[in-house]
């Protein structure tokens, strides 16, 4: 090729097309200067190539922190606050509907969960406010939780001790303990179960942004370090090929080791931010979503099992309590029906087909089509199991047999619907704990893999490789420059 | 030359390396339909009827609570109020509004029931009522719901206020079909139906505007969720209006308008934010 080449005339000179006065002032029509302009523009190109990926590196640390530290155990604190407000009530509900019928041991078991209760919400509520550090709106929330809680405790004691005077049988209580309890029960329907359960959704309202956002950063941001990358490698192999010519020296040792070094980082960090997104995404999709929906739904249960007793406790009330049970039954699983005998005849029906098809919706809908297996099978077969003891509790109390439905509600031991429940509560605990293991050990990952590098950690890695290449380059073109004194 | 020839290949290998390295599956962005979230200008359906709730003057105007509610929310989305076209819906008509998107939000009444959540999403609710019932004055045998067995009871087309009372509590009355609660309380007067059933808020706003003809039996008997309804699918809407409501009540603008709107009804109103369904 080179042979066949027109040589040009030698007397004529190109005319060139760039002004070259300003060139000349640069210096750039002699070696040196030509040499000192490159070694400028890779230096600037490695700063670049440190920046960009220093920012990338950044945005998967931000999304790590914000839903592997902050919102993502802010959800998980809150959610055991609402339960263990929720299940204080229910705990009260059910002491006060046994009367002096309970069984010593039963009223002690309901009077130790709502002691224990009282402690689980304290320290949820203490881990809520220091996660919430930065948000004086969150923190005032759960301080007002707090207080309601105080003056809850208040009128939950009352009630009970009106009730011990009362020495009533299994059933609904008489009128003043009903009416101190309609206090109670209120005051945390409506001040303090709320704001614990509007917490749980800012937090996963939180994560879900900062997913979106620090993902999508992360992955466009590896187009950016590649570019970068090139780029300096791209002007390193330039300066160290104008040297090679010019100095008829075959390689410049400073020169071609910042040009591996660059060759070998740059394609590890696109590897490193594609592996960050990809946690990013386990951690959020495999295991955040269904912890979130999985709170919700054994938040929400929590209140439907309770709905239960108000029902029983709470005559005139009774309607309001039913059609509640049936809207939060339905929002943990939807099957069509118009009432609750339709319900139950949908959920059975909606269990025989499952696991074949999934024809049913709500947070359990979500759940069997997004992870099908054997956990979420147990928490279905035990929902059905409690909803076949409520359409009993239910049956009995319309026959009038309240003492009998209240037996059945309350009790703790195999065959009664306290027992039912206890079991489908600790088989969402356990999907919970299913998910919280996905969750975890993908924030792991990502937090080690951002932590650790074929040569160390990132953090101390990235500037350290950049400012070695520098040195690397001024090394590699001061002697030559030498020359030239 | 040879080697700065060499030097070029494995620039071209690294080059290559890069490029595979970018073209990994990046996995598609978030899905859904677009959300309302800044856009300029909304378009909210209201109902046109209902007094202290949704009402059109006769130059046009919307007034009532659930407007005000919805210019609040606008407000904190960024849209001021002459950015706003209230549109009337009807409980008939509210989930094909959102669905065509013909409405972007919807204040109405808009109750928050899992049924209607397999079409529409719903922010909130802003607002939990209770279902009650009004007779005429001089009726003396309804007391509670239960007492409207065999009695005819308006049905409101699109609304679930009927059904929670044959349906999901079972009680035998007679249902009389109408398109509005508006013409349920025309009818109630006119002795076409003997009872209208609906949230208290709805009643109260009636109740208000007839005076002495008409009466509450006071006898609560479920929670009404009210829902600010979207489009199925827009999470970044929902979780933007549940902000929106949160503020309403911290900054006193929620317990202000409930005062504004039912301070005289006699209704027992309550000031603290509501338990939000939650978005997605």
């Amino acid at each position: 090729m080179l042979a066949t080449a027109t040589p040009p005339a030698p007397h004529q000179r190109p005319r060139k097309w760039w002004p070259t006065a300003p060139i000349r002032r640069l210096g750039l029509q002699t070696t040196p200067g030509r040499i000192r302009a490159l070694a400028a523009i890779a230096v600037l190109a490695i700063a670049g190539f440190y920046i960009v990926t220093n920012i990338a590196i950044g945005n998967a640390r931000d999304g790590l922190r914000v839903i592997g530290h902050d919102a993502g155990p802010q959800v998980l604190a809150t959610g055991d606050l609402y339960f263990a407000l929720s299940d204080m009530d229910s705990q009260v509900a059910n002491i006060l509907l046994t009367g002096r019928e309970h069984n010593p041991a039963t009223r002690q078991q309901a009077l130790n969960s709502y002691n224990q209760d009282r402690a689980t919400a304290d320290r949820a509520a203490m881990q809520a406010a220091e996660l919430s550090a930065n948000n004086p709106i969150d923190q005032a929330t759960v301080r007002s939780v707090l207080d309601g809680l105080g003056r809850y405790e208040l009128l939950a004691g009352r009630a009970m001790v009106l009730n011990e005077q009362a020495n009533h049988p299994a059933g609904p209580p008489p009128g003043n303990v009903i009416a101190v309890y309609r206090q109670a029960t209120n005051l945390m329907k409506l001040e303090l179960l709320p704001p614990a359960y509007n917490l749980t959704l800012e937090g996963g309202a939180t994560v879900r942004d900062a997913y979106v956002a620090k993902r999508a950063a992360v992955l466009s941001s590896r187009l950016w370090v590649a570019l970068a990358g090139l780029a300096a490698i791209a002007v390193l192999a330039g300066l160290q090929f104008f040297v090679a010519v010019r100095f008829r020296r075959l390689v410049n040792p400073a020169l071609a080791l910042a040009t591996l070094g660059l060759i070998a980082l740059s394609p590890a960090a696109v590897r490193l931010l594609s592996g960050e997104a990809a946690q990013l995404q386990a951690a959020k999709t495999g295991g955040f979503d269904s912890i979130l929906t999985m709170s919700r739904a054994r938040a929400i249960s929590n209140s439907l099992h309770a709905d239960e007793s108000r029902f029983l406790l709470d005559p005139g009330q009774a309607d309001a309590y039913r059609l509640a049970y049936l809207d939060k039954s339905q929002t943990v699983l939807y099957v069509k029906s118009g009432n609750l005998s339709q319900y139950y005849t949908g959920l059975s029906a909606a269990m025989k087909a499952y696991p074949r098809t999934v024809s049913f919706l709500g947070f359990y809908g979500d759940e069997a089509r997004a992870h099908p297996g054997p956990a979420v099978a147990a928490v279905l077969s035990r929902f059905q199991q409690f909803q076949a003891d409520d359409q009993r509790i239910r049956r009995l109390a319309s026959a009038g047999d309240t003492r009998q439905a209240t037996m059945l509600l309350t009790g703790r031991t195999a065959g009664s619907s306290g027992y039912d429940f206890d079991q489908y509560d600790k088989a969402v605990r356990s999907l919970i704990g299913l998910h919280r293991g996905t969750f975890d050990h993908a924030i792991g990952t990502g937090d080690r893999e951002l932590g650790r590098s074929i040569l160390g950690n990132w953090a101390a890695l990235l500037p350290l490789a950049a400012l070695g290449a520098v040195i690397l380059v001024v090394v590699g073109v001061r002697p030559r420059l030498k020359e030239y004194r | 030359m040879n080697r700065a020839r060499a030097t070029v290949r494995s620039q071209a290998g690294a080059a290559a390396l890069l490029v595979l390295a970018i073209s990994l599956p990046s996995a598609c962005s978030a899905g859904g339909p677009p959300s309302i979230v800044g856009k300029q200008s909304l378009r909210i359906g209201v109902k046109a009827d209902q007094p202290g709730l949704g009402l059109r003057l006769p130059n046009g105007r919307f007034v009532g609570f659930d407007v005000d509610v919805a210019r609040y929310v606008a407000a904190k989305l960024g849209v001021s109020p002459d950015h706003i076209t209230f549109v009337p819906v009807t409980s008939l008509t509210r989930e094909t509004a959102l669905e065509n998107g013909s409405v972007d939000m919807v204040f109405a009444t808009y109750s928050i029931t899992p049924e209607r959540e397999t079409k529409v999403a719903f922010g909130g609710p802003y607002y939990v009522a209770h279902q009650d019932t009004m007779v005429r004055r001089g009726e003396t045998t309804i007391h509670n719901v239960h007492d409207l067995k065999g009695k005819r009871l308006c049905a409101v087309a699109g609304s679930d206020s009927w059904k929670r009372v044959t349906q999901e509590l079972n009680i035998a009355a007679t249902l009389v079909p109408a398109t509005s609660y508006s013409q349920c309380v025309t009818m109630l007067l006119d002795h076409r139906v003997d009872a209208v059933s609906t949230d208290d808020l709805i009643l109260a706003g009636f109740a208000n505007r007839e005076g002495p003809a008409v009466r509450i039996v006071n006898a609560p008997f479920s929670d009404e969720r009210y829902g600010i309804g979207i489009k199925k699918g827009d999470v970044a809407a929902c979780e933007a209006v549940n902000r929106a409501v949160t503020a309403m009540y911290l900054d006193g603008t929620a317990a202000a308008l409930l005062h504004k709107w039912f301070g005289k009804t006699g209704l027992q109103l309550d000031t603290h934010v509501p338990q939000f369904e939650g978005c997605g």
